[in-house]
């Protein structure tokens, strides 16, 4: 019980550093928000407009008070009003962020299912074509724009084939493309780090006893080493996690979804503090829960790991 | 292809199994009329934020007075405006107008809807402080401005006054179409409104938001949308290359323009200020945008208040106007002054493209001048503007958002203007600003616009480049649609199906 409660306030006291971080930067980049918006609207930025804004969006208050006004509203459910739509931003956030989640989540999933298959038919075959493939897919998502491939498959899916509706049909029919261009940029990356720990098995004793024992290379190769690789690839894409909310932005933009990671976009370029504010909450949240789980998946792959077992990896 | 396509289809949606929980949406039944635009009202409360402006542009409301295609301020939903004194005014309400529910347009109502958002919007106490709205009678309101203004019809075309009428928790609008459902930032569904002039005759509109302009123009392409709205001058060639496809460009008020800081000590001398601006060739700026025209002085020809010409490319007066100045050629053709050279900074900011790409060209009619120039890219324009800290820099202004001159000339260019980026101090000038401030009558408004853009090219505290053109692409069905207004007006009255 003790330990709970040793992280529960852990966790909230992490999170509070964050927020406050977050807040005197969000406060020191340059650009002024009500200025900003005046220009937008084409209203012309009068001292007196710009006092009316600052009034309205609470700016006008000091730093600390603006902070603690901002705290206690936002543990109560009232994160403030968007100054560039003028409406909630917790509604803004709740009605945007299942997009994004949904193209970065499935995207991710894809990537690591079909880059753990990738990376393992590469390490079985060396220099065959999957290696090939997969080497070619992690430069490839280095040296190409995510904007340019995603005009790509607009165009083929859309023009040239008119196979998928992306910005006009249902539901599953939009997320199809943003997700896969999602996809795509990861799974090169996570089939080269499972091609690698896959490869390290194969210069184990207890590979080449499996050897001895009549079974195949690959089937040892799957046998030994899945577990090896499924820690590598878990280690290699917990940070990557954190990029499902607010990191699909270019697929956001491409495929206009209406996601969370565009609307922050837009939010940096009017310097909109609440609703970057609140980004930065929910994001700091789910990157805490994140590595929780993640800790939580190696023990389980690997007891020695759990905080009773052995320090240490593989050995 | 159909059963690949059911194959994808079903991959997709065992792909998405897991997103019941977005928001869901029928697209079975096609509209007559599709809508692509790269910003989408958040709301349909004209209260929140700039939603106003593009309920407006969706044709969904309309304000008592509008800025018509000749840029005159004219009446739509009020008959006319009356300056009672300093600060009061009357306005007399259109007879046989309606809302989307049948509810004639009242003078309560539109005095409940413009208090209202006066109280909540900021952006609707901008021009004249709160503007308080009273029902005189069934037809006609009196309203009370915080301060003096000579041009509330002006005022009252400006984005934030959209009227409406609450009916419990909806908002109910004027315009031509009425909202039949919305998903939020994604696609609004618009019926034509029943008490709206010829509501037969127009088609049902399904407008969708495409943020990024090549995916807007790729939307076009592939018969996703009849109407593509600001498409990139990259797409164009593509477009016109279907046959089944109409790109019209037309001009829009974002008038592109150079500041000339007049309190460095170099540009604070007329002469250099005038040498630089006879040195641009307009043309050529044209010529790297790709589109648009030589701008004319403050404002797009179109309207009343424009200026006759735009200035003409004179080097060798140029060159003169310097060597008057003091600033003569050295043997490697730099001009210098008390031994030191003749050197400025150019400023620019990406959030508009167009003058980015303006800014070799500028540096090189520059140099050929004999003035060296450092090109700067900004992403906080206004806070460089209103610090002084640089010599000349590119600038994009809707000049008349609400078709009146004065907005921009003494916000910007008076000497106690909130706006006033060049630090330009000319009593000329404000006198007419004065006059243009207290003269209601529209003709001498006009001409006083015109001799105040006189003054401001005799001293060249900014020089005005390029208006600049947009671009609409249309299926063959809307291949009638005349574009105009910039962005303040997209779906009209006037959008029909070509017979």
């Amino acid at each position: 019980m003790a330990s709970v409660a040793r992280n529960v306030s852990g966790f909230g006291l992490s999170w509070l550093v964050v927020m406050l971080a977050a807040f005197l930067l969000l406060r020191l980049m340059p650009g002024d928000p009500a200025f900003i918006f005046a220009d937008a609207g084409g209203l012309g930025a009068t001292a007196s407009l710009i006092a009316d804004l600052r009034a309205a969006w609470g700016l006008d208050r000091s730093i600390p008070t603006q902070f603690l006004n901002w705290l206690a509203g936002f543990v109560t459910g009232d994160w403030g009003v968007s100054f560039s739509t003028g409406r909630p931003v917790f509604d803004e956030i709740v009605r945007r962020l299942p997009w994004s989640f949904a193209i970065g989540s499935l995207g991710l999933a894809i990537a690591i299912i079909g880059g753990f298959v990738l990376g393992f038919a590469a390490a079985a075959r060396p220099s065959g074509v999957a290696d090939r493939f997969s080497r070619l897919a992690a430069i490839g998502a280095q040296a190409v724009p995510a904007f340019a491939v995603g005009f790509v498959l607009l165009w083929l899916m859309a023009i040239e084939w008119r196979i998928v509706r992306p910005l006009s049909g249902s539901v599953p029919e939009r997320l199809l493309l943003p997700t896969l261009l999602v996809a795509l940029f990861s799974l090169g990356a996570i089939a080269r780090v499972a091609r690698v720990a896959f490869g390290e098995v194969t210069e184990r004793a207890y590979y080449y006893t499996a050897l001895a024992k009549g079974i195949g290379r690959s089937r040892a190769l799957w046998l030994h080493g899945r577990r090896h690789a499924a820690l590598t690839v878990l280690a290699t894409v917990t940070p990557e996690l954190a990029w499902i909310i607010g990191g699909t932005a270019i697929a956001e933009v491409v495929f206009s979804i209406p996601g969370l990671s565009e609307f922050v976009v837009t939010a940096v370029a009017a310097r909109d503090y609440a609703v970057l504010q609140a980004f930065v909450a929910i994001v700091a949240v789910w990157l805490l829960l994140v590595q929780r789980l993640a800790a939580m998946a190696r023990a389980r792959l690997d007891p020695r790991l759990s905080d009773g077992g052995l320090a240490g990896g593989m050995r | 292809m159909s059963r690949l396509r059911s194959i994808l289809a079903g991959a997709a949606f065992a792909l998405a199994a897991g997103t019941a929980f977005l928001p869901g949406s029928v697209y079975a039944d096609q509209p007559s009329i599709s809508v692509g635009k790269t910003f989408l009202a958040g709301s349909i409360d004209p209260a929140e934020g700039s939603a106003g402006w593009a309920l407006v542009t969706h044709g969904i409301a309309e304000q008592l007075f509008h800025v018509d295609r000749e840029g005159l301020v004219v009446p739509n939903l009020a008959r006319s405006a009356e300056r009672v004194n300093e600060t009061t005014w009357n306005i007399a309400l259109a007879p046989g107008r309606f809302f989307s529910d049948g509810s004639p347009v009242d003078a309560d109502a539109v005095a409940a809807a413009l208090n209202r958002t006066g109280e909540l919007n900021p952006a609707a106490r901008a021009s004249a402080g709160r503007l308080t709205f009273e029902a005189a009678a069934s037809d006609e309101l009196t309203v009370t401005t915080e301060r003096p203004t000579p041009i509330l019809p002006s005022i009252l075309a400006e984005w934030a006054f959209p009227v409406y009428r609450e009916a419990g928790d909806t908002l109910i609008f004027t315009g031509p179409y009425a909202v039949a459902s919305f998903e939020e930032g994604v696609r609004f569904d618009l019926v034509p409104n029943a008490h709206y002039a010829d509501a037969k005759r127009r088609p049902e509109i399904t407008l969708r938001r495409i943020a990024d302009g090549q995916a807007l123009a790729l939307a076009l392409r592939a018969g996703e949308i009849d109407l593509a709205f600001n498409l990139p001058v990259e797409a164009l060639g593509m477009l016109r290359a279907d046959a089944d496809l109409t790109v019209k460009s037309f001009p829009v008020a974002y008038q592109y323009m150079m500041w000339m800081n007049t309190r460095s000590e170099v540009l604070s001398d007329t002469r250099v200020r005038r040498a630089i601006d006879l040195a641009i060739d307009r043309e050529e700026l044209v010529a790297a945008g790709r589109a648009g025209e030589a701008a004319r002085g403050a404002f797009p020809r179109e309207f009343p208040f424009a200026a006759e010409a735009s200035v003409a490319r004179d080097v060798a007066l140029a060159g003169q106007l310097l060597d008057k100045a003091g600033w003569l050629r050295a043997a490697d053709g730099r001009r210098m002054k008390d031994g030191a050279p003749l050197s400025l900074t150019l400023d620019a900011y990406p959030q508009r493209p167009d003058l980015v790409t303006y800014q070799p060209v500028i540096r090189a009619a520059l140099e050929a001048i004999g003035i060296s120039v450092t090109t700067r890219v900004t992403a906080t324009p206004t806070d460089v503007a209103r610090s002084g800290e640089y010599d000349l820099f590119l600038w994009a202004q809707h000049t008349a958002p609400a078709g009146d001159p004065s907005f921009f000339l003494s916000l910007f260019l008076g000497s106690e203007g909130d706006n006033n980026y060049s630090g330009w101090q000319n009593a000329e000038f404000d006198a007419l600003i004065a006059r243009l401030g207290e003269e209601g009558d529209a003709e001498i408004r006009a001409d006083l616009a015109r001799e105040a853009q006189a003054v401001i090219a005799s001293e060249a505290p900014v020089a005005f480049l390029v208006t600049p053109e947009w671009h609409v692409g249309l299926s063959s069905r809307l291949a009638g649609y005349e574009p105009w207004g910039s962005d303040y007006y997209i779906i009209r009255p006037d959008l029909m199906i070509a017979e």
